[in-house]
């Protein structure tokens, strides 16, 4: 939202009870952000928004326009966030389509905003292979190209028609598909990497931490076996992993550095995604004024890996709304590890670019000068490629091209009914793809209702 | 696309000072390493200095040291200052003519072949002589100093930005070959300065600190050079990068410590 990085700023968000559309403000306590607004019926409701005023103030800078997708599947009728999506009034395209194939699981996690599970759901669905494909066509149509689509579920690896929906995707020639898993079938089936990497499938692996009891909190089980087992399959077979790591406070904010450490030094793994845990279907007891955000995410990593990341390594990435997500880039090659925005004076590109017509394209663009003013010949990656690089959804191909490994730490504060605030969702640009062909922004589809709208007709 | 780190050039410091660093500033590798910010702060520290010297449009500037004339395009452009660049190296001025043409700033942009110890320019015909993170590298810096108050007219000002060092206080390794070009093992202190322009017949007038910048940059520099030692071929080319990279930090240590630091300062010619 174009705030001008003042606060307090005014929004609108909903009542966590009731789910209400209300109009809401962003104001600053103690040097933090909260988001406050009050329901009729549930009275004054809080939530802290960002952990540090100063860099909430610093990071609106990286809020740039964003693009705007093909096509529009609904109109805007009620007003944000009632009319998803994406109708008229979303201001981003959409960088990651989410296809969630099934509501089964070989888990029984307590934190699950899917609500998944190993027993018989009275409310479940499983996709068949024809609705996925027509999803991704839906998608097709609106991006064109699409950049990035996951598979996920439920566990999408324990659905028959798996790899053919995997399949699929690659066919309408998405350049980055992956597969959001908890590891279970990787780790026990010997033929299922050498599968993924057949089709050239990324795995999105849940990566909590190491210690028993961030297992015990978070899946209920001691799965550090499985997850070990399911990393070397998928380096054995050449599948590329990110690690995605829920995190809450209290259980495993003390792993962040270690996730990471050992993301770097595993073969398979090119990138960590942390996501402060979403308070949406099952998840532990909370305190919404103390939950965590990115803030206390980046500096966890830092104040744990002091010898390689500080704060200023982690840019805000413009693409979505600017405390949404936060990416760090990084080569690493066994001796030394160097974060790549230390090594461009970000400000002096985002100072100098507000004239242009795609400002949002020249971070990227000037860690990618970093190496093309050293090369020779070859192609230009397009611009369009690199914006969804910020995104967190691949690599510049040159860093793939030389000794050294790139590395990518991402933070990722996906919103709940406690958190929604419309004038980030608006820029939002992940989103769930439903058998509709509608394409509903990740965070509203967790917190105004729309998965129990989808859920409820698929049953 | 094949990615590499771009060789340095060979360097001949005891024979060709002055050229050598010249040499160096123009080289792709170096222009890697410092991003094409070739002094701390970057523009916006030229047009602070510019400030401080009092730049009105119209005036007359001449750039010592310009290397491929950033700032004579920047003074020009951003200040309507009509601006003269000298430098010794002849790709860095090629290149800077090429890039006045390409901004349609030809007419007031004009870049010469020359020594800053014998500027190829007539007495007394500029407002401001600016010189950006040079003089340090200047092997006399009297002679340096006094050609720019030569070429001043009564009452211009000559504008230094530049490294300062507590130069006993540094250790060893900053007093290297290697650390003359990277304007520190010759970089004097702020009184040393002032001293140096009161006897070209210049009074200081203006002081200020930057350090942060300097600190800025030596980070840039320092980062470069790490992912510069993961590109270079093993050997003594790599080797060579990690000797640079253990230098950026010693320096890093200095400036924190406050022995080595970055001044922007401005005289004016009184005699």
């Amino acid at each position: 939202m174009a705030t001008g990085g003042a606060l307090p700023a005014a929004t609108r968000s909903i009542c966590p009870h009731c789910r209400a559309v209300l109009d809401a403000e962003l104001h600053e306590r103690d040097g933090r952000v909260f988001l406050r607004r009050e329901c009729p019926e549930h009275g004054a409701v809080e939530a802290l928004a960002y952990g540090d005023a100063e860099r909430w103030r610093a990071v609106q800078r990286f809020d740039k326009p964003g693009a705007s997708p093909l096509l529009r599947q609904t109109a805007a009728e009620l007003g944000c966030p009632s009319d998803c999506g994406i109708c008229p009034e979303h201001a981003q395209h959409t960088c990651l389509g989410i296809i969630e194939v099934n509501t089964a699981c070989n888990l029984d996690c307590p934190v699950c905003f899917a609500e998944s599970g190993t027993g018989h759901q009275a409310d479940g669905y499983s996709l068949s292979l024809e609705q996925v494909e027509a999803m991704l066509d839906a998608f097709v149509a609106a991006e064109g190209r699409p950049e990035a689509v996951q598979l996920s579920g439920g566990e999408p690896s324990i659905h028959p028609r798996i790899l053919d929906m995997l399949g699929a995707a690659k066919a309408r020639g998405i350049a980055l598909v992956m597969l959001n898993t908890n590891g279970i079938r990787l780790a026990r089936d010997p033929r299922f990497a050498p599968a993924l990497a057949g089709l050239g499938v990324h795995v999105y692996l849940q990566f909590d931490g190491f210690d028993d009891a961030t297992h015990l909190a978070i899946r209920g089980r001691r799965l550090q076996e499985i997850k070990r087992a399911a990393l070397d399959r998928c380096a054995a077979a050449g599948v590329g992993v990110s690690l995605a790591a829920a995190v809450e406070r209290g259980v495993n904010e003390h792993e962040l550095g270690a996730i990471v450490r050992f993301g770097v030094e595993h073969p398979a793994v090119n990138g960590v995604f942390f996501q402060p845990v979403t308070h949406t279907g099952r998840h532990p007891a909370f305190d919404p004024l103390d939950r965590l955000t990115n803030v206390e995410v980046i500096r966890g990593v830092c104040e744990q890996l002091p010898e390689w990341f500080c704060e200023d390594d982690f840019v805000a990435v413009p693409c979505c709304s600017p405390t949404c997500r936060s990416a760090t880039y990084a080569l690493y090659d066994g001796e030394d590890l160097v974060p790549l925005p230390r090594l461009v004076d970000v400000d002096r590109y985002l100072g100098f670019v507000t004239n242009r017509a795609v400002p949002d394209l020249e971070v990227a663009a000037a860690l990618h000068g970093l190496f093309s003013a050293s090369a020779a010949g070859g192609t230009e990656p397009t611009a369009d490629r690199l914006e969804c690089v910020a995104c967190g959804v691949g690599l510049p191909a040159e860093l793939q091209a030389i000794a050294a490994r790139g590395f990518m730490v991402v933070t990722q504060d996906f919103q709940d009914a406690w958190t929604l605030d419309v004038g980030k969702l608006r820029k939002c640009c992940v989103a769930e793809i439903v058998p509709d062909g509608r394409l509903i922004p990740f965070c509203a589809y967790n917190s105004v209702g729309y998965r129990e709208q989808v859920r409820g007709a698929l049953a | 696309m094949s990615v590499g780190f771009p060789e340095l050039p060979s360097l001949d410091l005891a024979g060709d000072p002055k050229g050598c660093c010249a040499r160096l500033y123009e080289s792709e590798a170096a222009r890697w390493l410092l991003d094409g910010e070739l002094h701390p702060g970057g523009e916006r520290l030229t047009l602070r200095l510019a400030e401080l010297a009092g730049l009105a449009p119209g005036q007359q500037v001449v750039d010592i040291a310009c290397g491929s004339g950033a700032t004579a395009l920047l003074l020009a452009r951003e200040l309507g200052a009509q601006a003269v660049g000298v430098d010794l190296g002849a790709g860095a001025i090629e290149r800077a003519q090429r890039e006045a043409v390409a901004a349609g700033l030809a007419d007031r942009v004009r870049i010469v072949h020359g020594d800053a110890e014998a500027l190829p320019l007539a007495d007394a015909t500029f407002d401001i002589a600016l010189s950006e993170c040079s003089l340090c590298t200047f092997p006399d810096k009297q002679r340096a100093v006094a050609e720019m108050a030569r070429v001043l007219r009564p009452g211009g000002t000559i504008a230094i930005a530049d490294v300062v060092a507590e130069h006993d206080a540094l250790p060893a390794a900053l007093r290297t070959a290697a650390a003359r070009i990277a304007c520190v093992a010759d970089a004097r202190s702020e009184d040393d300065y002032t001293a140096l322009l009161r006897g070209a017949g210049c009074e200081t007038i203006a002081v200020e600190r930057r350090d942060a910048e300097l600190l800025a940059m030596i980070d840039r520099v320092e980062a470069r050079l790490r992912v510069a030692r993961m590109l270079a071929p093993p050997g003594e080319q790599r080797d060579r990068v990690r000797e640079a990279v253990a230098l950026a930090r010693i320096a890093r240590d200095e400036v924190a410590r406050g022995t080595l630091g970055y001044l922007l300062l401005v005289a004016r010619r009184v005699a």
